[in-house]
């Protein structure tokens, strides 16, 4: 090696060395976090992305569906309903017959009354794609119904998804229970027996024959309770016991009817917390079950919203 | 031969080019008119940018002529059917580098309609033939410059043509390389085929052509035999002389009209053959020694050299 | 009238042409790597991953199909041009319509080759996640197969007068506008002036109606699939095709080779 190659070598290792120094040095300096925070995450409105997409829908919407889960499952944020709103609208938009963006929707969108009439328009989409899918309209029934109180809307829509293939069971029992409110008791049985006449399946038929016993149960409870208002005009007081329509002086009813049509050995009880007579095989009377608060939360929500409306 | 059994017949050709949209024209040729006759070969001799090159573009249905007519075997150049009797080898040619010299040949081979039975014997005769037998399924990107230019000769000849035109066949070539191009032209004229042939090399159309036609400036100044050119005008003669005296020089040329060089008492002259017998015995009588006398041919470079003047004074 | 057997030399010539170059390999490797890259992003989701992945083959194939499409038809006539290889080709008894149909069915084939290898590579990663592929597959792999041949006899009309980049700029300004133009026709529509509205409906009867040969959504989700569907669209291409060389032919056939 000839002396002046040595010193070469090491006037260039240096300046290799030197200029990757700066190199990381000034890249661990540069800022990597945005100037910019949007806030709300950038979405491009569907009709835009539809007319950009340039034969690529399949593949962009499935972008923003991996981004709506990956905003869904950051953990270090609240998640905010209208960016989710947005992308699975997108999402949808892009692809259309896509399947579970659509539940997921409404799953996420629940936090708001606008939130859920956002999660009902996408749902309504699913449906009119892939009309053979039970369970987006299932869950767009059940939105009517939970959170909006729409109950004889959410048994229209429930029965679309009857006889899809897959739905379960008890879709058509709770359909039935659902059109009782506005339609009566009698309308109710009546859909239901058809239903028994209709279905081939014998464990579907044991499930509707069920929830023919829960309505006979229920016609007989309302019998009562017209002996009930009989017995206080009568009396001028209430009962204390379900009996006492039945014993006693001057009884409203000679004998009381069975409280399930097959199992005697239950009887008619009055429900502490609400006061109704109840048959003790059901505990409550027929009507869709609702927690008290979530009936609070959706008489709060529908008052906001009538307060806006009136304003407006 | 009469002109109208000419192979090649060019009337009046013009050739306009616009450089791009919206520029004024420009003429490259100027109504070029010329014959090729069967069995020969013809040089087509100009200076670079002449419009050679052109010319035989449009021979060959590259370029079409703006005016005029040119017609090859008696069918008009715009047609493509009697293209199947034409071999053209462009100026440093080049091909497909992606395949081997046997596949190129045979892939030409097909083009030009040879039947696929003959198609195999044929490439490895043509192969033979110019001498790339042992490279015959190396590369095209591997070999040389003379190498190519062969397989190129041998692509306008893969279909047996009538006619071959050749543009600057040997221009890139080592003086071996050249050689060989001129013996393989020859052995065309041999075989009865008409060459026609592109070049500025003024010594291989000395040497190779039956007939010439100088192009210059998009026109043909000169065309006709070789040897009918290089026959042309004066006899002359170069001598050599030694021992001059320092008068000798001015008298010989003021007597003689002879042009001279002169290198100390050595001194070099051109003279007509008729005054060589005055000339020596002038030099002897004033004491000189005469050390050569030879005859001198008209070159073609002279008349080519004369053709370009003419035209740059006009 | 064209004859086959030039014509044929040409075409194969050109595949033999493209299976030895190196950029389609380089291409072609891209596009099987964003394939299996769609593993990685189809498990980012925690439903429907096969249909993801699908997706993404899918939009691969189509990608850099147009790609090669575009990048090799632009340089169709053009390198022959530039490396003064057309010169001895076209001083042969072969008509300038020989030469570039030629060309034309080298390219395509050379590009129907590329996606039967996608294809195959496609169906690969489908197995190995256990997505379903059915007919619907088949009819848009085939579909993309009549989109990718227009595409190069865009190119090929471009290139058979402008220079190979502005030849890319058109082709690839026609393939996206080709998608664009029914929903820009339906803007069109929509607008107040009946003049936009013409001129959206217009530019939708011109330029190639591209969107008709997608059927990637209709292929993963199993939709129904006519054969209407398929056949049209192939019909239309191969018609709008032919008129795209037609033209191309006629500004060939008048161009000078200097």
């Amino acid at each position: 090696m000839k002396p002046g190659s040595a010193n070469r070598v090491v006037v260039r290792g240096a300046l290799l060395a030197l200029a990757l120094a700066i190199t990381i040095g000034a890249f661990g300096a540069l800022d990597a976090t945005p100037k910019i925070d949007r806030g709300e995450i950038f979405v491009p409105p569907a009709e835009q992305l539809r007319f950009a997409s340039f034969g690529f829908d399949a593949v962009l919407s499935d972008y923003y569906w991996l981004m709506a889960l990956q905003l869904v499952g950051d953990a270090s944020k609240p998640v905010e309903g209208g960016s989710v709103a947005k992308l699975i609208d997108v999402v949808t938009a892009l692809d259309p017959w896509v399947g579970h963006p659509y539940r997921f929707a409404a799953v996420w969108l629940t936090d708001s009354l606008e939130n859920v009439h956002a999660a009902n328009r996408l749902l309504a989409r699913g449906v009119a794609y892939s009309p053979l899918d039970w369970r987006n309209r299932h869950y767009l029934g059940f939105n009517h119904f939970f959170y909006m109180g729409e109950n004889a809307k959410a048994a229209g829509i429930l029965e679309g998804a009857l006889h899809l293939p897959g739905a379960p069971r008890y879709l058509a029992p709770l359909v039935a229970k659902l059109r009782t409110e506005r339609e009566g008791l009698e309308t109710a049985r009546g859909f239901l027996a058809s239903l028994v006449e209709t279905s081939a399946d014998p464990r579907t038929r044991a499930e509707y024959l069920k929830a023919l016993d829960e309505i006979d149960t229920e016609r007989r409870a309302r019998l009562l309770d017209q002996a009930r208002s009989i017995y206080k005009k009568r009396h001028g007081r209430d009962i204390e016991r379900v009996e006492d329509l039945s014993t006693g002086q001057r009884p409203v009813l000679r004998k009381l009817p069975p409280a399930h049509p097959h199992f005697s050995s239950f009887a008619w009880e009055i429900d502490p917390e609400t006061g109704d007579i109840v048959s003790g095989f059901y505990g409550a009377r027929y009507r869709p079950y609702e927690h008290i608060r979530d009936k609070e939360r959706r008489q709060r929500w529908l008052g906001d919203a009538a307060h806006v409306s009136r304003e407006s | 031969m009469d002109a109208a059994d000419a192979i090649v017949r060019v009337e009046n050709v013009v050739k306009d080019f616009r450089p791009s949209f919206g520029l004024r024209s420009r003429r490259v040729l100027h109504g070029i008119s010329f014959d090729v006759q069967d069995g020969e070969i013809f040089g087509f001799v100009g200076p670079n940018g002449a419009g050679k090159t052109t010319t035989l573009k449009v021979l060959m249905g590259l370029i079409r002529a703006s005016q005029g007519h040119a017609t090859i075997l008696g069918c008009d150049v715009r047609e493509t059917a009697f293209r199947q009797h034409v071999g053209f080898l462009p100026e440093n040619p080049y091909f497909y580098d992606y395949l081997t010299g046997r596949e190129i040949l045979s892939f030409y081979a097909k083009l030009s309609g040879v039947a696929s039975r003959a198609r195999e014997g044929r490439v490895s005769e043509l192969l033979d033939w110019v001498g790339l037998s042992a490279a015959a399924d190396a590369r095209l990107r591997t070999y040389s410059k003379g190498m190519l230019q062969r397989v190129g000769i041998a692509q306008a000849l893969v279909h047996e043509p009538k006619v071959v035109f050749l543009d600057e066949p040997m221009s890139g070539l080592d003086p071996i390389g050249r050689k060989e191009i001129r013996d393989l032209i020859l052995r065309l004229r041999d075989e009865g085929k008409t060459v026609f042939m592109c070049t500025h090399i003024l010594p291989d159309v000395e040497m190779l052509c039956d007939r010439v036609a100088i192009i210059v400036e998009g026109r043909v100044r000169h065309a006709g035999a070789t040897d009918a050119f290089l026959g042309e005008g004066e006899p002359e003669a170069d001598l050599v002389l030694a021992a001059v005296p320092a008068d000798l020089p001015a008298q010989l040329e003021e007597l003689y009209a002879a042009s001279l060089r002169g290198h100390g008492d050595r001194l070099e002259l051109r003279v007509r053959e008729k005054f060589v017998q005055d000339v020596l015995q002038a030099t002897l009588g004033a004491g000189g020694h005469v050390v050569s006398v030879t005859p001198h041919r008209t070159s073609l470079e002279s008349i080519f050299l004369h053709a370009v003047e003419e035209s740059s004074r006009c | 009238m064209l004859s086959a057997i030039r014509v044929a030399a040409i075409a194969s010539n050109t595949v033999r042409e493209a299976v030895r170059s190196r950029v389609l390999y380089v291409l072609l490797f891209f596009a099987v790597t964003l394939m299996l890259f769609g593993i990685v992003l189809s498990s980012l989701s925690y439903v429907e991953s096969e249909r993801i992945l699908q997706d993404v083959a899918m939009a691969a194939m189509r990608v850099f199909g147009v790609a090669i499409a575009i990048f090799v038809g632009v340089n169709l006539i053009h390198k022959e041009v530039d490396r003064r290889t057309v010169y001895t080709i076209l001083s042969k008894p072969l008509t300038r319509a020989e030469f570039l149909f030629g060309k034309f069915a080298g390219l395509v084939l050379t590009i129907w080759l590329q996606l039967a290898i996608m294809v195959a590579c496609f169906m690969g990663v489908s197995a190995l996640t256990g997505a379903e592929v059915g007919a619907g597959h088949a009819a848009a792999f085939v579909l993309l197969g009549g989109e990718l041949a227009l595409i190069v006899a865009v190119a090929t009309l471009f290139s058979s007068f402008s220079t190979p980049l502005l030849s890319s700029f058109f082709t690839a300004g026609v393939w996206l506008a080709g998608h664009l133009t029914r929903d820009l026709r339906d803007v069109g529509l929509r607008s107040n002036s009946e003049w936009v509205g013409e001129a959206g409906v217009w530019l939708h009867r011109m330029l190639p109606d591209l969107q008709s040969f997608n059927l990637t959504i209709e292929a993963v989700h199993g939709l129904p699939v006519t054969a209407a569907d398929v056949w049209l669209p192939l019909v239309y291409g191969a018609a709008y095709t032919t008129l795209l060389l037609l033209a191309a032919t006629l500004i060939f056939d008048r161009r000078d080779f200097r």
